[in-house]
């Protein structure tokens, strides 16, 4: 190799160091450009200044410091003591803490709230709903990541109010009592969680502004541990939220017929066929109710409706149909 | 586990089709005719009733499992699991090991390129790491 030749290649080198060097700038320079096009202030309906105060800050919700990783553990402490539920942080951490983890997972807080016999709803994910409920007084259990979708810090924290002409919200979070936080910073770290959280109610209440399907999924899955007797007073008041809504109906048709009250039972499933005429779980019930109420002709009606659709339940309405034209 | 993986599903689909006959060959009174669940209708549009109730029974025992090797106290184990609705059971025995576990724990031990690039996010208003920056 002559001379000339290395130290061309020298000099290709340390321009190629440099063109990298460069890229690299160029590249961070346009991630900070990208990112803080991001970090918009969240734009807020008109209707929600329009209808909530300007300010709302729930101060009856307990503050508990998190100790290590347990944030989880404590925003559960924070909105169950709330609700007048008698637990603590040191009672909660082996229910839904995950040692190896250094955390706690979402299906697993939802879990643990029903196990003091409350009832978890997801709210919607938008800054809207999340100011809705705390002007309606429920404090929200909100998921943040804290940090980058690369390094990500999840933390969970509990929203308890915000000033509207400032546009802050006001948080218990981590070992800050009050935690005041722009709409903005909070959106885009909510936003990293997929805009997740929850409020908790008493068995019977419905918080306004959760949406019909995460309510049926939520009063769903306290009639899973606690039997449809419990869950009966929340499907009411699903109902009279949804009256137009026919698995509400016919949800509440089972907790009818479960708390012994056939007659009741009869006629929400009735209302749940007249919803949804299609809905062949709610004729195939109706069936069966009739059928026990000694109601062949009725009864024959109603099953002759859930045998002829398509669906899960066509077989067994099949079979009682069988079953009615031995008899 | 995947032989007991197996072992449980043939027992499970054994059980389910014995459990099922007698309705298809007696004739069914009506007293025997539960009715449909709300649960079952809730989960009907993710798959079929028979495979989903047997992928909800082996998630349990997954879950289980998972959260012994978390670290579950074993006398908590079983609180937990029953804690959870089917299809929450169902949710942690697919996807535990990626779930976001809400945590709060300060950055520890990061990278000076990642305490910088938080930093700046910081100052930027997009992050919240550090709490001198506000």
């Amino acid at each position: 190799m002559t001379t000339k030749s290395l130290n061309s290649m020298s000099l290709n080198t340390t321009f190629l160091n440099n063109m990298l060097s460069n890229a690299r700038f160029a590249g961070v320079f346009i991630l900070l450009l990208l990112l803080s096009g991001c970090a918009r202030n969240p734009v807020l309906l008109q209707s929600t200044y329009q209808a909530l105060p300007a300010h709302t800050e729930i101060t009856s919700v307990p503050f508990y410091a998190q100790t290590e990783f347990q944030c989880g553990p404590a925003t559960l402490a924070m909105v169950l003591n709330h609700q007048d539920v008698d637990t603590d942080v040191e009672q909660l951490i082996p229910q839904v803490f995950l040692p190896e983890r250094d955390g706690s997972v979402q299906p697993e807080m939802l879990a643990t709230v029903r196990r003091y016999d409350q009832l978890a709803y997801p709210i919607r994910g938008t800054m809207d709903a999340l100011l809705g409920h705390l002007a309606a007084g429920d404090p929200v259990v909100v998921m943040q990541n804290l940090s980058l979708p690369i390094y990500p810090m999840w933390h969970y924290a509990v929203a308890i109010g915000y000033d509207l002409p400032n546009e802050t919200l006001i948080l218990r979070s981590g070992e800050i009592e009050r935690h005041t936080m722009s709409f903005s910073r909070f959106d885009a770290t909510w936003a990293r969680a997929e805009r997740w959280g929850f409020v908790v109610a008493d068995p019977g209440t419905l918080p306004a502004g959760i949406t019909a399907r995460n309510a049926l999924e939520a009063i769903s899955a306290y009639e899973e541990s606690h039997g449809p007797r419990a869950a009966l007073s929340s499907w009411q008041a699903f109902n009279e939220h949804h009256p137009t809504n026919a698995i509400g109906q016919f949800a509440l048709g089972n907790a009818l017929y479960a708390n012994q009250q056939p007659e009741e039972a009869r006629n929400a499933f009735e209302r749940a066929t007249e919803l949804d005429v299609k809905m062949g779980a709610a004729w195939l019930n109706l069936g069966l109710l009739l059928l026990q109420q000694e109601e062949p002709i009725a009864a024959r009606e109603a099953l002759e409706h859930a045998a002829s659709l398509t669906g899960s339940w066509q077989e067994k309405a099949r079979l009682a149909l069988e079953s009615l034209n031995k008899d | 586990m995947k032989t007991l993986r197996a072992y449980l599903s043939t027992l499970l689909i054994a059980a389910l089709v014995i459990t099922s006959l007698p309705v298809a060959a007696a004739p069914a009174t009506p007293q025997s005719m539960d009715l449909v669940s709300t649960q079952s209708v809730l989960s009907a549009d993710r798959a079929g009733a028979d495979r989903e109730r047997i992928n909800e029974i082996l998630a349990r025992a997954d879950v289980q499992d998972q959260l012994l090797k978390q670290g579950v106290d074993l006398d908590e184990v079983d609180a937990r699991v029953a804690a959870l609705s089917d299809s929450e059971a169902q949710q942690m025995a697919e996807q535990l090991e990626m779930m976001p576990a809400g945590a709060g724990g300060g950055v520890i031990g990061a990278l000076f390129a990642v305490f910088i690039i938080l930093l700046i996010t910081d100052i930027l208003g997009l992050t919240d790491v550090y709490p001198f920056t506000r």
